[in-house]
């Protein structure tokens, strides 16, 4: 069997002194989509925060394997430049940071580090054209500043654009259902199934089953108290929907 | 008497000449009477000057400050502006292609005929500014810059402050700048240094800008953290003028500039904006002094820093409005970034307001670099230094992207 593309074995981790994830164990192969579902509060978001080595997310103990390398050994930017992304919740605004300059010097320091060509700004613009065209991102957002004043579906078609420049292999997409009409959602969606190959995984953070009907996931997952307590197939989610997370945190 | 610090006898250009001789004089006097800044100055509180006094510094006395090197032969070369260069503290003297209704005169030729004397030397109180005197003591090198009424000056003028010496040079710059009734003009100051000496340049501009003329005036201040830099910059507003000032300060070990401005007539405005990065090591310093003198006078004060590890800035902030001056309108606002704990900041408001029926407002801020913003920015690959780069450099654009005249703000801003 080949390794598989995340292997996380019995993770701990805290946050100040708060114990948040409580041995997590999760292996996810190239193809697949995992979806994590479970209750507010449950540590869904602090999982990708650990995942992606966020300063404050102390890893007590286990360990996480990424395309065979200890993930938890790296930055945050090394997390980045080799494959991981995370799609944040609520993306945070960057006043003054002009959204063209920040994409090309994110996919520029990622091309760098993978050993390829750099981008110059004729190229880059030309490429960043041609993918927020397919996320029906209009070309004078190039020039806002980088989430500012963007709306709920904004943020996360640019979220989503991020992902498909930087052409990630194992991606967290943290709610990105949340904020969105039923439109948005339809277009954000879409832009994640194009992604989708043999070679890369998607991990799907989620509170609704609604989502799942658009992003098909190959497992589902439920996560409660800093670790996951049911796994299952995808009506799984479906039973969740109908019948909330009570059944499974109490009937455990 | 001791002896002063950077006080040294040298045969300046028309020392024989009495008028001028007198000026000099009398500078002496009140720098003999008052002696340099110490702490005890509530004006100098927080910046200690003592690096500056206890230098060693010679003055350039050549009257061809760099026989042949390249900045004299470039300095015209650009045709999008009007270029003045001083090279190691002196003026290149030569004919200046100016367009109609703009004179600019060397200061000693302007010394030599007597010109501007109701002007040159009248705007601040050598007292409680000894730098100033100190630099009246050494009164010789500078320019006046004179707009004539109702004309607008499209070109840029640009003052360059050039410094390739090796030794460490003592350079005293005087310059006069009027604009006369509706004119209106846009003076570009860059200062930079080519080496490490530790120079010290002590500058004085006297700025008189008449009825409804309009100065934008911007400044950039990148000389390497070996140099000093003080000015005093005074600015006289007479009814319905306007005097806007842009700055750009990220360089000298001690670097002050003081604003001493004068809203001498109703509807006269003031805006400062300034952008500083205060380097590892070193002190910025931002004083002003804004005087609203007579109704419905406005000036606006808009500050952002940097500060780097183990350095310090310093923000004074004084708005005065007198008696006469109702329905006036004074604000200030100061915010600072720092990078590191060991930064000082010292800011300091003070608000002296004698009439009933005005506006005023202050407020500073001061923080770390937002630990979400630079999450998520590393997130996407960008290696940390750079993510504090972009950062820093975003809180500073929000005074840049101010900059009236894009091509300047592309040339010396960016």
């Amino acid at each position: 069997m080949s390794t598989p593309l995340l292997e996380i074995k019995d993770l701990h981790a805290r946050v100040k002194n708060k114990e948040i994830i409580k041995g997590l164990n999760l292996t996810i192969n190239a193809g697949e989509v995992h979806a994590i579902m479970g209750p507010n509060g449950a540590g869904k978001s602090s999982l990708s925060y650990v995942l992606c080595g966020k300063e404050g997310y102390e890893v007590t103990g286990g360990s996480v394997y990424f395309k065979g390398k200890n993930l938890l050994a790296m930055s945050t930017e090394e997390r980045a430049r080799f494959g991981l992304f995370l799609s944040m919740q609520a993306p945070v605004e960057i006043p003054g940071v002009i959204m063209s300059n920040f994409l090309k010097q994110s996919l520029n320091s990622v091309l760098k580090y993978q050993g390829k060509e750099e981008l110059d700004t004729l190229s880059f613009m030309k490429l960043l054209k041609n993918e927020a065209e397919s996320l029906d991102i209009k070309p004078e957002f190039f020039k806002r500043f980088v989430n500012v004043g963007f709306s709920g579906g904004e943020k996360k078609r640019f979220e989503t654009l991020q992902m498909s420049l930087l052409k990630p292999d194992f991606c967290i997409l943290d709610e990105i259902d949340s904020g969105l009409d039923i439109d948005a959602l339809k277009t954000v969606a879409e832009g994640v199934n194009n992604l989708r190959t043999p070679k890369n995984a998607f991990l799907v953070i989620t509170h609704y089953q609604r989502l799942l009907t658009y992003i098909v996931p190959d497992v589902v997952h439920i996560f409660a108290d800093g670790h996951i307590i049911k796994t299952g197939n995808a009506s799984l989610a479906e039973q969740l929907e109908k019948n909330g997370y009570a059944d499974f945190i109490t009937g455990e | 008497m001791p002896a002063l610090p950077l006080v040294q006898n040298v045969d300046l250009f028309l020392n024989d000449k009495p008028s001028v001789y007198a000026l000099r004089q009398k500078a002496l006097q009140s720098l003999q009477k008052t002696g340099f800044p110490a702490k005890k100055n509530e004006a100098w509180k927080y910046t200690d000057v003592a690096l500056i006094l206890n230098g060693e510094f010679t003055l350039n006395t050549n009257d061809e400050p760099c026989g042949n090197h390249r900045c004299c032969s470039s300095a015209n070369n650009q045709t999008e502006t009007i270029n003045i260069t001083f090279c190691n503290g002196r003026l290149h003297l030569e004919e200046f292609a100016t367009p109609e209704g703009l004179t600019i005169t060397p200061l000693p030729l302007a010394l030599y005929n007597g010109d501007y004397k109701p002007y040159l030397c009248h705007a601040y109180n050598m007292e409680k500014h000894p730098f100033a005197a100190l630099n009246q003591f050494y009164l010789e090198q500078g320019v006046c810059i004179y707009v004539e009424k109702e004309k607008k000056i499209s070109h840029p003028i640009v003052i360059n402050y050039k410094n390739h010496a090796k030794q460490s040079l003592l350079q005293n710059i005087h310059n006069l700048i009027i604009l006369e009734q509706g004119a209106q003009a846009e003076i570009l100051e860059n200062y930079i240094s080519e080496t490490d000496s530790p120079y010290f340049i002590n500058t004085v501009n006297e700025i008189y800008i008449k009825n409804n003329a309009g100065l934008n005036h911007y400044k950039v201040q990148k000389a390497p953290i070996s140099a000093n830099h003080i000015t005093l910059n005074t600015v006289k507003v007479q009814e319905s003028g306007k005097y806007n000032q842009y700055y750009k300060s990220s360089g000298a070990k001690i670097s002050r500039q003081e604003n001493l401005i004068s809203l001498n007539g109703s509807n006269a405005t003031a805006e400062v904006y300034a952008a500083y990065t205060a380097k590892k090591g070193c002190l910025t310093d931002i004083t002003s002094n804004i005087n609203h003198l007579l109704p419905q006078t406005q000036s606006n004060q808009f500050i952002k820093g940097v500060l780097e590890s183990d350095s310090s800035a310093v923000f004074q902030g004084k708005i005065h409005i007198s008696p006469y001056a109702v329905k006036t309108s004074g604000q200030q606002l100061h915010k600072a970034l720092y990078l590191a704990d060991n930064a000082i900041l010292n800011c300091k408001p003070e608000l002296e307001i004698f009439a009933d029926d005005v506006k005023c407002s202050h407020g500073a801020s001061c923080g770390e670099i937002d630990k979400e913003q630079l999450f998520y920015l590393t997130s996407r690959g960008i290696s940390k230094d750079d993510a504090i780069k972009i950062l820093t450099k975003a809180h500073l654009d929000e005074i840049t992207a101010l900059i009236p005249n894009k091509m300047l703000q592309e040339l010396y801003f960016a």
